[in-house]
């Protein structure tokens, strides 16, 4: 594999996305982390493009930084105690904790990449770098008029019902 | 266009249930179901004539799948074929006129509403069942309508009558259901599916079938016709039957007359491509004795619907005896025509019933039921029999009319027609035409197998149609003509409301065989391929010993030879079995003859007993006092049923007892005694030290490991989170290292 | 660029995520570390329509575009939770949140 621009780009994305994610979850000011992530969704939505999956992209970068991202926030100020300050994690990091998570995750991590590494089938899939049409025509007819009609109105039913759920649970106790 | 059409058939009336069922049961009921189901219903009806136009010459089922179990796959579907599509036209035309008959005839009632949701559940259930491409879907129909059913014998619940009556059609029925389960099973077990139509159905399959496997679907065809015989009221199940009448009127009309037990028929013509020779005369078999049997059962009695209760069996035996006899679209073309006029005698019925029952309501201001009054009339020594049939509502009691003709004309008209429609008077009612057409059909069969046994099934079914013929004019003479018997209810009795004529018109109208011009159309309905249902070997005798064996039946049955040989002369080439119109091959001659002046002897006799009275009815009975009695007791089956069935579980249930009480209480007894006067002061110091001890120690060791055990139990998310992720880490480390 | 390396760039995003819930000690935190596992998720879909299946079969994508409905939901529904759960103890610490202790 020669080393192109786009290559170069490719792995600019792919660093971005991982370093970003390992400030996400090291960094302890909790509003850091959440700008952090916000960078790794962009990374993630890069790799969408050079996965050619235009529609995902743009959808990731509405819906997760539009969307979650805002949800997170208002999370974060509306169970802060005062707004001006950043919230700390306050008391001690119990050691053990981290450890124990620290050697599951990389337990796991290496079982990943074993698999990935020794899975005959997934070897020697090159990107070949053929244009393909944009998808968002396709997708529309797929969901709209297609085999995924059904559970796209199917999931479109459980968002409302998550969200009339979410409100439900989070309004005041009305006390009579 | 055609799943949307069945579609809205479907949920309409299922919606007009739906709206019932959300509003609650109670007082909270929506006032106005009777316009919602009936609007349904009449929506249900334009689709159903929508679909005459969307039936395809060689129709596939529209499926979808609806549960995979194993290796199999269950489908939900709809077959749209020419007689679906009549079915639903009938279903759908008789179903539309009760719901308006009854916003008369239930006008008032404390349950007004339910009457009306229960109707929209049962339409419902009735159409599933037509519409339905497999058995799975059919035996759903199948027991839902023998639930509205339930409910609706049962309608008036306050009457102990009425819910006997209704426990006992439900149960009748389910052994009949349990027998059409296991014929199921059979299918499902040999061929892993229970559709019926397309590649892989049950029909395609059974066509493939050797000659070994004859016996066993012979068995599995009359299994499933095991349902029918139940749903259908065929003897020996067709008991409750009668006692179904004890339900509102319209619901006799709708569901005892005209639609539900024509479902065992609808069954049966379905599975028409599995029947072997075997199963069709058991099915040929049944169904023209049951024929005879209600025939003769209804000379008898005098309650005006249990009169039509029995004719409706004899006819469901004739429509029977049709398919088992190979004539597929003549026992079809029955049900359809008798639909309309056994509808339209119910109906007449009720509005009768009505105009007495109006009057009786009056009489007896505080009650509302059927209320067992005492009269004296000419037979009362009937009275003391044990008999369920002996305690006739006086409305509904024929020795109590007569003479209304004047008073109801309308009611009297449509009525008359309907009589002379199921008496087979020829030419202008359709009756004639499809009773013809089974009779030439078994005829047709008899000659083209030379088979002794169809032409005793021809003798009965000739019999009962002249029986059915006299005891239905039996009714119009004691009911309509003649002098009224009691004044004070002829006084009070009135022609009723535009709601109930109405209805009656239509229905009078359907009756004529203008309206049913599509099975006049030979190519319209076919019927469906028997692919193991060959002619015995001495069959395919010349056409010379045809004509020989028609000539012997005939002088069998007394008529001239000469009428065969001129009738015969037409055409001689052989009849065929399978050609259920009429007027083809020398059989349906034969028949068309024979049928029109066994039905004219019955209309005379009738006439002479009943009417001109040269004849003294009673007089006869006392003659055949054994046959009368016999007639009488409908032949003894309840109390068969009730003196052995029942006695027998009574007597195995006593015998258990006694076991019971006898052999295990005294052992238990004697053990307990032996215990408590030896064991127990033994044990009772073991009981303390030992077993006590052993219970506190296990229970004080219990509490120790408990105390250290629940501090495992932190409840916090994270600590369990790490539990799982390190199991799913080893578990898959596990299985990558075996 | 192959399959394996959107294969890496997922596991090391998955580990991440599993290692924030494991760890923080923030309900919020958790949720992040939710988002990842899901992106990482999303991402594997993606790359496997790419590179599995033929060119015009997008069944992949549209199942991440469900999965990201589906954290949508998710998230709303968690910090609905995350605010009741604030109201009730006044932290959303999770170690705090131990009413089922035994």
């Amino acid at each position: 594999m020669e080393f192109t621009l786009k290559t170069f780009i490719f792995y600019g994305f792919a660093l971005m996305t991982v370093a970003s994610a390992l400030i996400v979850v090291t960094v302890r000011n909790i509003v850091h982390a959440a700008f952090s992530l916000m960078v790794t969704l962009f990374g993630v939505a890069g790799l969408y493009v050079f996965l050619q999956a235009d529609f995902l992209a743009a959808t990731q970068v509405i819906v997760y930084v539009g969307g979650i991202l805002v949800l997170i926030l208002f999370g974060v100020m509306m169970t802060s105690e005062r707004f001006d300050m950043p919230i700390q994690v306050k008391g001690h990091i119990e050691r053990g904790q981290l450890l124990l998570g620290g050697v599951i995750a990389l337990a796991l991590l290496m079982l990943l990449l074993t698999v990935i590494a020794n899975t005959p089938a997934w070897k020697n899939l090159t990107d070949d770098g053929t244009e393909l049409p944009p998808t968002t025509e396709r997708i529309g007819e797929l969901i709209l008029n297609g085999p995924f009609l059904l559970p796209f109105e199917v999931v479109s039913v459980l968002l409302l019902v998550a969200l009339i759920g979410a409100a439900l649970i989070s309004r005041k106790e009305v006390r009579d | 266009m055609v799943v949307f059409l069945i579609s809205l058939i479907l949920l309409c009336p299922l919606a007009a249930f739906a709206v019932f069922g959300l509003l609650g049961l109670g007082n909270r009921s929506f006032q106005r179901q009777d316009y919602l189901s009936t609007a349904a219903m009449l929506i249900a009806l334009v689709c159903s004539f929508l679909l005459l136009g969307e039936i395809a010459p060689d129709p596939e089922p529209h499926t979808v799948n609806w549960i995979s179990l194993g290796g199999v796959t269950f489908s939900m579907g709809f077959y749209l074929d020419s007689v679906t599509a009549i079915m639903l036209i009938v279903v759908t035309l008789v179903s539309s006129l009760v719901h308006i008959f009854s916003m008369g005839y239930m006008h008032g009632d404390p349950r007004y509403p339910r009457f009306f949701a229960y109707l929209s559940l049962f339409s419902f259930s009735m159409l599933f069942l037509v519409v339905s491409d497999n058995l799975l879907g059919i035996y759903i129909g199948w027991e839902l309508v023998g639930l509205c059913s339930y409910l609706l014998i049962g309608f008036w619940f306050e009457k102990d009558s009425a819910a006997d009556a209704c426990k006992k059609a439900f149960l009748t029925t389910r052994v009949g259901d349990v027998g059409m389960f296991i014929g199921m099973m059979m299918l499902f077990t040999k061929f892993k599916t229970l559709s019926l139509y397309g590649e892989g159905g049950i029909f395609a399959l059974v066509a493939s079938l050797n000659t070994g496997d004859m016996v066993w679907l012979s068995i599995a065809g009359v299994l499933i016709f095991c349902g029918a015989i139940g749903k259908s009221a065929q003897v020996p199940l067709h008991t409750w039957l009668p006692d179904a009448m004890e339900g509102p009127t319209p619901v006799s009309a709708l569901i005892h007359a005209a639609t539900m037990v024509a479902a065992g028929v609808y069954l049966t013509a379905r599975m028409f491509p599995i029947l072997t020779e075997t199963s069709s005369l058991v099915i040929a078999y049944i169904g023209g004795i049951t024929a005879l049997i209600a025939a003769t059962i209804a000379i008898v009695r005098f309650d005006i619907k249990r009169v039509l209760a029995y004719s409706t069996i004899s006819q469901l035996g004739y429509m029977m005896l049709g398919i088992g006899a190979g004539s597929y679209v003549a026992g079809l073309f029955h049900l359809t025509t008798h639909a309309f006029f056994k509808a339209l005698l119910f109906l007449g019925s009720g509005s009768v019933i009505h105009a007495f029952h109006a009057m009786h309501a009056h009489a007896h201001d505080d009650e509302n039921d059927h209320a067992h009054d005492t009269h004296g009339h000419e037979h009362d020594d009937h009275a003391l029999v044990h008999d369920h049939g002996s305690e006739i509502p006086p409305d509904q009691d024929m020795r109590n009319m007569g003479g209304l003709r004047h008073k109801m004309p309308i009611t009297f008209v449509t009525m008359l027609i309907a009589t002379l429609s199921i008496s087979g008077v020829p030419f202008v009612f359709s009756g004639f035409w499809s009773k013809d057409a089974i009779l030439g059909g078994v005829l047709g069969r008899a000659m083209e197998w030379n088979s002794v046994h169809h032409y005793l099934l021809f003798g009965i079914a000739l019999c009962a149609a002249g029986i059915t013929a006299f005891y239905m004019f039996r009714l119009i003479f004691m009911t309509f003509f003649g002098e009224p018997r009691n004044q004070e209810m002829h006084d009070m009795a009135h022609e009723s409301p535009k709601s109930m004529t109405v209805p009656l018109l239509i229905l009078a109208v359907l009756s004529l065989p203008v309206v049913n011009i599509l099975w006049f159309n030979e190519d319209y309905v076919q019927p469906p391929e028997q692919p193991h249902l060959h002619a015995p070997q001495h069959a395919y005798a010349s056409p010379d010993s045809k004509m020989d064996e028609a000539r012997v039946t005939l002088s069998l049955f007394g008529v001239s030879e000469a009428v065969a040989a001129e009738e015969s002369g037409h055409d001689t080439h052989g009849a065929h079995a399978d050609d259920g119109h009429h007027g083809h091959g020398p059989a349906h001659a034969i028949a068309m003859v024979l049928s029109i002046c066994a039905a004219g002897l019955g209309i005379f006799l009738s006439w002479l007993f009943y009417h001109r009275r040269t004849l003294s009815a009673e007089s006869v009975a006392t003659t055949f006092r054994p046959l009368y009695n016999l007639f009488w007791h409908k032949y003894y089956f309840d109390e068969f049923y009730d003196g052995v069935l029942v006695a027998l579980t009574v007597w195995k249930a006593r015998l258990f007892a006694q076991f019971d009480g006898v052999v295990v209480d005294g052992i238990v007894n004697g053990v307990g005694k032996v215990t408590r006067d030896f064991l127990a002061v033994f044990i009772g110091v073991f009981d303390n030290r030992v077993v006590d001890g052993a219970v506190n120690r296990v229970a004080e060791v219990t509490w120790a490991i408990g105390g250290k055990v629940r501090r495992i139990q932190t409840g916090a998310i994270q600590t369990y989170l790490f539990v799982v992720i390190a199991g799913i880490v080893l578990l898959i480390l596990i299985f990558r290292a075996l | 660029m192959t399959l394996q390396h959107y294969l890496v760039i997922s596991a090391i995003l998955f580990t991440l995520g599993i290692f924030a819930v494991l760890t923080r000690r923030n309900a919020i935190s958790i949720l992040m570390g939710i988002e990842l596992i899901l992106n990482s998720c999303n991402l594997n879909f993606a790359a496997f329509s790419r590179f599995m299946t033929p060119p015009e079969d997008i069944s992949g994508q549209i199942i991440a575009i469900f999965g990201i409905v589906l954290a949508a939901a998710e998230a709303a529904v968690f910090l609905a939770i995350i605010l009741a759960i604030y109201r009730e103890f006044g932290s959303i610490r999770p170690n705090e949140v131990d009413t089922l202790k035994g």
